[in-house]
């Protein structure tokens, strides 16, 4: 991957140094092109500049034969016209034989024509005359070389005009010039610099120099035919190759720099696409790393539109409310987990939420409901959703499901009542103690006076006792017994203020709370619990945590009356039976109330059973036939069983041991 | 019929009902008594049970009463060198009643559940004031014959132990280094003063002395 990217990188280098030498050559060579053309083009107009400049020389001649119809007359303008024309050598005036009739030499070059003798000379001039008078005009002779007195020599050319006056022919006019000097005197010398010009024989020998320049096989190299009537010389132009930079012009600079550009263009791109990347791979990381989040959490979350609409929820939340999370996303009010009785309440309790604008940090409680109906309590803290523009998008809620927090609070709640009523019992215990007492009293005076009457009656003349004391002695007596009546009615206050506790509990329910420490004792005896409950028992009506105290009383005794080995462990005997069942009025006990439905509850031992004596005894306070009893724990069942409107009966179970049984009135509808 | 007619029966109770149904089932049985209504009320009266009774008593003393206890009273008491004068029953209501055991073990003489059978109560405060005269007669019986030792002279010691003893005058006199006649005067004089007539007589009454 990374190497892959190297080599990407490195061929975009190598193609952009290609494109950019690809570019510097081309340049160059369109460069080389141009330079060409342009030498070509000089030449052109080096061979157009010759060739006029010989033309006006032609008609200048000829001019100047019209001025001076004479050889005499001649000479005068002639030697003035080679004074100002360089390029010729030498002007003659030959006749219609070409014999000269009038001569004159250019004085710029004195002693060209000292060395040889013009008649070496005269077979060119025949040549360019002939062609003249066949043309009728100016003429050409081939080029030829002239040689001089110290080993130079000029190449010259000669040109025939045939000259006429007032119609008449009047002989030929000869121009002798030197191919240097036509170099040196009829071009334009700017377009020369720095580059050489020659004429050149066909096969490249050099006939007449202009200017030279180092020979080199690079020069560039521009031929043209100049073409004068009767012969034809060519021109060549050479300039020196032109040394170049790597850069040789702005175009090449500017593609490069371009180049350039688009390279670090390129590179910055790559970065930001790296950056990007990296960025994505980070904001990958935190979608992770909160859907991870989201997931783990046991809080609901949800998220809803300025309508109301659930746009999020978190998988807690649907686990929480029993639905997927594609059937909650875009529901609105009213929400699928509202309860149905409720969703008006809810509606106007979230408008009323929304438009205040207020989201208590303590957030409040609602209840849900489950597709299957069961509904729970939840804490729900709502917030504002701000995007990133600062704009409220919706609201986001936290939910927590208390359903937990509820059970351990009700679980509380019963530990507390059940301590209450163990202290209530103990209370009551205390109670009886003093009632005890506080009985004792009047019934220790009532029955004093009763014996001291008695004494009286038997020994009628004891001490001073006057009939006025005796019936003070009664007088007491009634006062005592009022006063235990007072006893007694407070106590009975005492136990009435309980009448108004009383809920509609369902049995198993009671069966259920004190189920716990039955079965602790059970095990503790070896006594297995036998556990019989009629399903359809309606709630009863009573007092809880009283009857629980009565229902952990009878189980108690029950379990006490089967110590270790009575009845003996494998006889299938050691079982306490708690049974709840329908029971059908009894009359006997409730005159009153023959429609009424009860429920009983029967608490069946396996032990030795009652003896008669105990039996009679069974409800007295203070009976016992424990070691470590009070003696008060059946009469108090008796007590609140009858201040339920019940009673609480017992009978021998089989084969053998006692059922206890007490029953409850049906809470009325 | 009434074996004590100087007796008296001190009653304490909080319950002024209890106190005065006692008090009047006492009299119905020719028993004088006075009530108080509380441990302290009692202590107040010094009169009463700060010095040695003459007349045979006894005390009637709730367990339970507000303030200080009958418990307590009967510690405070105890701590007199003539308490088996005064023996305390307790009453006791049916929590007292490991409470009033426990005072009997301590050394009272007995006690009575709450509601009593009362004749059975009268019967025990008669048994209380018997051992209480008992105690009183033997408590001054004892007192007069340290009255009499008391009086005694050294050497009339001396030859009371020797009669005592058994030997005859002239042996005491030899023993004592005193002439016989000497000794015959100091035996009389010791006959006297222990109120006895014989050397058998003083001999008796010295063993039954504590």
């Amino acid at each position: 991957m990374k190497s892959g990217r190297w080599l990407l990188w490195g061929a975009l280098l190598l193609l952009t140094a290609a494109l950019l030498s690809v570019l510097v050559f081309l340049a160059a060579e369109y460069e080389l092109s141009r330079d060409q053309a342009q030498l070509e083009e000089d030449v052109a107009t080096v061979a157009g500049d010759i060739r006029s400049a010989l033309l006006r020389n032609v008609q200048t001649l000829q001019s100047l034969h019209s001025v001076a119809p004479s050889p005499n007359a001649w000479n005068a303008p002639a030697s003035e016209l080679l004074q100002t024309h360089r390029e010729m050598m030498r002007l003659e005036w030959r006749d219609a034989a070409l014999q000269p009739l009038s001569v004159r030499v250019s004085p710029f070059t004195p002693g060209v024509f000292d060395f040889l003798d013009r008649e070496q000379a005269q077979p060119e001039v025949v040549q360019a005359c002939e062609a003249a008078r066949r043309a009728s005009g100016p003429a050409y002779s081939a080029s030829y070389f002239w040689p001089m007195r110290d080993g130079k020599g000029l190449e010259l050319i000669e040109m025939c005009l045939p000259v006429a006056f007032a119609g008449k022919p009047q002989g030929m006019l000869v121009v002798t010039y030197a191919l240097s000097g036509i170099l040196t005197e009829l071009i334009n010398r700017d377009l020369m610099r720095g580059r050489g010009l020659s004429f050149n024989e066909a096969d490249g020998t050099r006939l007449a120099i202009f200017s030279a320049i180092p020979a080199n096989r690079r020069n560039l190299r521009a031929q043209t035919v100049l073409d004068l009537p009767g012969h034809t010389l060519i021109l060549q132009l050479e300039s020196p190759r032109r040394a170049r930079g790597l850069f040789p012009n702005v175009l090449t600079a500017v593609v490069g720099l371009l180049s350039l550009a688009l390279l670090v263009v390129l590179f910055l791109l790559g970065r930001d696409i790296r950056r990007r990347q990296r960025a994505e791979q980070d904001l990958a990381n935190a979608l992770a790393f909160r859907k991870a989040m989201e997931d783990s959490l046991v809080t609901g979350l949800r998220a809803r539109d300025m309508s109301g609409r659930i746009t999020y929820v978190n998988p807690a939340f649907c686990q929480m409310v029993g639905r997927r999370a594609d059937e909650l996303i875009g529901s609105g009010p009213p929400a699928p987990w509202w309860p149905p009785e409720l969703a008006d309440e809810y509606q106007q309790r979230q408008e009323v939420r929304l438009a205040g604008r207020y989201f208590p940090r303590e957030g409040f409680e609602s209840v849900f409901q489950r597709p299957d109906g069961t509904r729970f309590p939840v804490l729900i803290i709502e917030a504002p959703l701000i995007d990133a523009q600062g704009e409220q998008t919706g609201y986001m809620s936290a939910i927590l499901d208390l359903t937990e927090q509820r059970r351990i609070e009700d679980l509380n709640r019963a530990t507390f009542e059940r301590l209450q009523a163990t202290a209530r019992l103990a209370t009551v215990g205390e109670m009886a103690s003093l009632i005890s007492h506080e009985l004792n009293q009047p019934l220790a005076a009532i029955a004093s006076y009763a014996s001291g009457m008695l004494n009286v009656l038997r020994d009628p003349g004891v001490g001073s006792l006057s009939p006025e004391d005796q019936r003070q002695a009664i007088e007491r007596i009634a006062e005592q017994a009022e006063r235990a009546g007072r006893v007694i009615k407070s106590v009975a206050d005492f136990v009435r203020r309980r009448d108004t506790e009383r809920e509609a509990v369902p049995p198993a329910s009671l069966i259920d709370s004190i189920y716990p420490l039955v079965a602790l004792q059970a095990k503790k005896q070896g006594v297995r619990l036998q556990i019989d409950i009629d399903p359809n028992c309606p709630p009863v009506l009573c007092d809880r945590t009283m009857i629980e105290q009565v229902l952990l009383n009878l189980t108690r005794n029950g379990i006490q009356a089967m110590p270790m080995g009575d009845p003996p462990a494998g006889s299938g005997l050691r079982v306490l039976g708690i049974r709840v069942a329908r029971a059908s009025p009894e009359p006997a006990l409730s005159p009153g109330r023959a429609g009424p439905a009860w429920v009983s509850f029967a608490v069946t031992d396996h032990g030795q059973g009652l003896s008669p004596e105990v039996a009679q005894r069974l409800f007295t306070p203070y009976f016992t036939t424990k070691a470590d009893g009070m003696g008060l724990g059946l009469s108090l069942c008796r007590t609140v069983v009858e201040q339920h409107g019940g009673a609480l009966t017992h009978q021998p179970a089989e084969p053998r041991g006692t059922t206890f049984r007490f029953s409850l009135p049906v809470t009325p509808i | 019929m009434n074996p004590f007619p100087d007796a008296k029966v001190y009653l304490v109770d909080d319950d002024v009902g209890v106190r005065e149904a006692l008090s009047w089932l006492l009299r119905t049985r020719r028993l004088l008594s006075d009530s108080y209504g509380s441990a302290e009320a009692f202590l107040a009266d010094e009169v009463v049970w700060n010095k040695e009774p003459e007349a045979p008593c006894c005390l009637l003393l709730d367990v339970r009463m507000p303030g200080m206890s009958g418990l307590a009273l009967f510690e405070r008491l105890k701590t007199l060198p003539w308490q088996a004068a005064m023996p305390v029953i307790f009453l006791s209501g049916h929590a007292d009643v490991p409470t009033a055991v426990d005072a009997v073990k301590r050394g009272a003489f007995d006690f009575c559940e709450k509601p009593f059978s009362d004749n059975a109560l009268v019967d025990r405060i008669e048994q209380a004031l018997t051992q209480s005269a008992q105690v009183i007669h033997q408590r001054r019986v004892q007192r007069e014959w340290r009255q009499r030792m008391d009086s005694l002279t050294d050497r009339e010691r001396d030859v009371m132990d020797l009669v005592v003893a058994g030997l005859p005058n002239k042996l005491v006199a030899d023993q004592l280094g005193i002439s016989v006649r000497t000794v015959e005067v100091h035996r009389s004089r010791v006959f006297d003063k222990m109120g006895v007539k014989s050397a058998v007589e003083l001999a008796n009454a010295l063993r039954a002395a504590p």
